[in-house]
C-alpha cells in the first residue's frame, strides 16, 4: 500500500482536530482516576478521588439538584415547543415565519442578560425567591428555542394530511395525536429533551442568578474556584462526562439501527412485488 | 329526501371564495364524480363534506342529519385520499384495523371484516407489510380498503388513481365502481380527469371557481354541455367562432371560412357573437368530391397528420381558418397526411354558446 503525501495530510489534519477537542476532557478523566491528580502522566490507577466525591455531600446535592432541574426544563420545554411546533405547522400560513422568528429570537440574547432580566422580572413582577424553581423558569426560555429548532427541522417532514386521514377514520383528536401523530414524531421530541437536558444539566450564565444558595454542579464547580479547585471536582466532572457519553451512545445506536428515523421507515426493505 | 344534501355551502379563504353557494343532492347508491380543473374548489367541498373543512356558511346533510358542526370523527364517512395517507408505522392489516377499532366492534367481526376486504381487494398475503414494502397499486388497495372496512355512510375519494399508470387506472376504476354498486353507498368522486369521471359515474358535478356548473348524469354532460366550460372542459372539441342568425326551426353560424347549421337556439339574439363546438369524433371525413352536396357543416380541408391512438385515430386536419382535429374509428376508410378531405358534421353535434361566455 503507498501512501501519498495529501492524504497522509489529511489523516493528520483529523487526528489533531480530534486531540485538540479531546484532550483536555481525557486530562482530567486520567487525573481523576489518578493518585497524581495534578499531573497524572504516566497515571497511577486509584479511586481516591471518586469515593471522596461520594463522601462530599455538596457535591451530591448539587448533582441530585442539576439532574432535577434538567428533568424540569427539558420536560417543560419539551412539552411547550412540541406544542408550539405543531401549532405552526399544522395551521401554516403567511405569518408562520414572523411567529418561528419570534419563538428562536431568545436564542440570540446573551445568556448572562437572560439570566440577570430573568432575575429582575422574577423577582419584581413574579415575586419568585432565588430558587430551583425560578431558575428551572429561566432556563426555560432558552431552551424552549432550541427545542422548537430542534423539533421544527424534524416536524417539517411530518406528513400532517395523516391527522387528517386518521380523524375521518373516526380517531377523536386526543386518539389521532397518540396514534399517528406520537408515534410517527417521537424521535424528534426525544432529541429536543435530551439536548435541552444537557444544556440546562450543564448552564451556569443563567441558573446562577437565580439558584440563590441552591447548588447545582456547574455552580458548585464554579465556586471551586474561588478556594481552589479540588480532585473531587474532576471526578465530578468525569462522572458527567460518562453519563452524557452514554446518552449520547444510545442515540447514536438509535439512529443507526433505524428505531428512530424519522416517520416512513427509510427504504423499501423489499422490493415491491 | 337524498341521503347526502349540500345547501348553500360556501367557504371562503381570505376574500376568495373556494366553494361559492354549492346546492347538491345525492342519493344513496349513486356514485357522484366532481370534475374540475386543478384550483376548482372541488377538493375544498370533499374536505367539507368529510368534516376537515368547515364551510363558511351553508349546511351539510348526511342521512337526514344536519352534520354541519360535527367534526370529521363523528360523521361515519370514510375517505381514501390521492397520496394514499397510509400510517407508515403500521402494518397492511393494523391499517385496515384501524377504522374497525375507531368503531369499537368486537374482535371476531373486525377479522371477519379484514378478511373480507382482504379478499375483495386481492390483498391476502400482504397483510403484514408496511406501506412502504408496497407498489403503488397496493398501496392505493390498501387505502380503498380502509375506506371500505368501516362500512361507512359514504366514501370520499380525493383523485384516488392519480398517482397511478394508466393501465392501473383503468382496472382499478372498473373496481371502484364494482364495489360502489356492491356496497350500496354513495362513493363522491373527485377528478381533474375527464375520463375517469365519464367512465365511473351515474352524475358529474362539474366544478368551476367554486361553483357547480352543472350536476347531471354522465351522458347528459358530455353530449349536452350546458355551459361553454363544459363544452371545452369535457371530451375534446373544435371551437368555430361566428355571429348567430335565426332563421326560424334553424340557426345559422356565419364563421368566415365555414357555415354551421344547428337547431333554433331560443336563447340566444339575432346576430349575437357566439363560439359553436363540435367535438373531435362528431366530426366525418369524406373525400373532396362530396363537398358541393354537403353544404353547411361542412368544409374542405388536408389532413396534415395522422395519429394513431389504436382503436381510432385521429385526423390533424388544416383548413381556410386553421387546424381541427378530427377522430375516426379505424375500421372506416383511413385517409393519411397530405389527403384533401371534406370534414362534416350534424346540425345536432353542434354546441352554441355566447361568446363573451366562452372567452372566459
Amino acid at each position: 500500500m503507498r501512501f501519498r503525501p495529501g492524504k497522509i495530510a489529511l489523516i493528520a489534519a483529523v487526528v489533531v482536530s480530534y486531540l485538540f477537542l479531546y484532550l483536555p476532557i481525557v486530562h482530567i478523566g486520567l487525573a481523576s482516576l489518578s493518585r497524581n491528580s495534578s499531573f497524572p502522566y504516566p497515571p497511577h490507577w486509584s479511586f481516591a478521588t471518586m469515593s471522596r466525591l461520594l463522601g462530599n455531600s455538596l457535591y451530591q446535592t448539587a448533582l441530585g439538584n442539576s439532574l432535577l432541574l434538567g428533568v424540569l426544563v427539558a420536560t417543560l420545554s419539551t412539552a411547550l415547543a412540541g406544542a408550539a411546533t405543531i401549532g405552526l405547522m399544522r395551521h401554516a400560513g403567511r405569518k408562520t415565519t414572523l411567529f418561528l422568528a419570534l419563538f428562536i429570537a431568545p436564542l440570540f440574547v446573551a445568556e448572562v442578560l437572560l439570566g440577570i432580566s430573568s432575575l429582575i422580572f422574577s423577582g419584581l413582577f413574579l415575586g419568585l425567591q432565588g430558587n430551583l424553581g425560578s431558575a428551572v423558569l429561566a432556563n426555560v426560555v432558552h431552551c424552549f428555542s432550541y427545542a422548537l429548532l430542534i423539533m421544527a427541522t424534524q416536524l417539517y417532514r411530518y406528513d400532517w394530511r395523516l391527522d387528517d386521514a386518521a380523524m375521518v377514520f373516526g380517531a377523536t383528536p386526543a386518539r389521532t395525536f397518540f396514534e399517528v401523530t406520537l408515534p410517527l414524531i417521537w424521535p424528534g421530541l426525544l432529541g429536543a429533551f435530551i439536548v435541552t437536558f444537557i444544556m440546562a444539566f450543564n448552564n451556569l450564565e443563567i441558573s446562577f442568578y437565580l439558584l440563590g444558595a441552591t447548588p447545582t454542579l456547574p455552580s458548585v464547580a464554579w465556586g471551586a474556584l474561588r478556594y481552589g479547585v479540588k480532585p473531587e471536582l474532576y471526578a465530578l466532572a468525569t462522572c458527567v462526562n460518562l453519563v452524557v457519553l452514554c446518552v449520547l451512545a444510545v442515540m447514536f445506536v438509535l439512529m443507526r439501527t433505524g428505531l428512530a428515523t424519522f416517520g416512513h421507515r427509510p427504504e423499501r426493505e423489499r422490493a415491491a412485488v | 329526501m337524498s341521503y347526502i344534501s349540500l345547501d348553500g355551502v360556501s367557504k371562503q379563504y381570505g376574500a376568495a371564495w373556494a366553494v361559492d353557494r354549492v346546492a347538491m343532492a345525492i342519493e344513496k347508491n349513486e356514485f357522484v364524480s366532481l370534475l374540475g380543473p386543478s384550483g376548482s374548489g372541488k377538493t375544498t367541498l370533499l374536505r367539507i363534506i368529510a368534516g376537515l373543512e368547515k364551510p363558511t356558511n351553508g349546511r351539510v346533510l348526511i342521512g337526514g342529519e344536519d352534520v354541519t358542526d360535527l367534526p370529521p370523527h363523528k360523521r361515519g364517512v370514510a375517505m381514501v385520499f390521492q397520496e394514499f395517507l397510509l400510517f407508515p408505522h403500521r402494518t397492511v392489516r393494523e391499517n385496515l384495523a384501524f377504522p374497525l377499532r375507531m368503531l369499537k366492534l368486537p374482535k371476531t367481526e373486525a377479522d371477519e371484516r379484514i378478511d373480507w376486504v382482504l379478499g375483495i381487494l386481492s390483498l391476502r398475503g400482504l397483510e403484514g407489510r408496511y406501506p412502504n414494502q408496497l407498489s403503488g397499486g397496493q398501496q392505493q388497495r390498501v387505502a380503498l380498503g380502509r375506506g371500505l372496512v368501516g362500512r361507512p355512510k359514504a366514501l370520499l375519494l380525493d383523485e384516488p388513481l392519480a398517482n397511478l399508470d394508466r393501465e392501473l387506472r383503468q382496472e382499478m376504476e372498473v373496481e371502484i365502481r364494482k364495489h360502489q354498486t356492491a356496497l350500496g353507498i354513495p362513493f363522491i368522486y373527485v377528478t381533474h380527469n375527464q375520463e375517469e369521471a365519464l367512465s365511473m359515474s351515474d352524475r358529474i358535478a362539474v366544478v368551476r371557481n367554486g361553483r357547480i356548473e352543472d350536476f347531471a348524469p354522465r351522458a347528459e354532460i358530455y353530449d349536452r354541455p350546458k355551459t361553454a366550460f363544459i363544452a371545452q372542459f369535457v371530451g375534446r372539441s373544435n371551437r368555430f367562432v361566428g355571429v348567430l342568425k335565426r332563421e326560424g326551426a334553424t340557426a345559422a353560424i356565419d364563421a368566415g371560412a365555414v357555415a354551421l347549421a344547428t337547431a333554433d337556439r331560443p336563447e340566444l339574439k339575432d346576430g349575437a357573437a357566439v363560439a359553436a363546438y363540435v367535438k373531435n369524433e362528431k366530426i366525418r371525413l369524406r373525400t373532396p368530391e362530396t363537398l358541393r352536396a354537403l353544404g353547411a357543416n361542412a368544409l374542405a380541408a388536408t389532413v396534415k397528420h395522422v395519429i394513431l391512438r389504436g382503436a381510432y385515430a385521429e385526423y390533424v386536419l388544416t383548413w381556410a381558418a386553421g387546424e381541427m382535429i378530427a377522430s375516426r374509428p379505424r375500421a372506416e376508410v383511413e385517409f393519411s397526411a397530405g389527403d384533401a378531405v371534406v370534414a362534416h358534421w350534424d346540425p345536432a353535434d353542434v354546441d352554441v354558446f355566447p361568446e363573451k361566455e366562452a372567452a372566459a
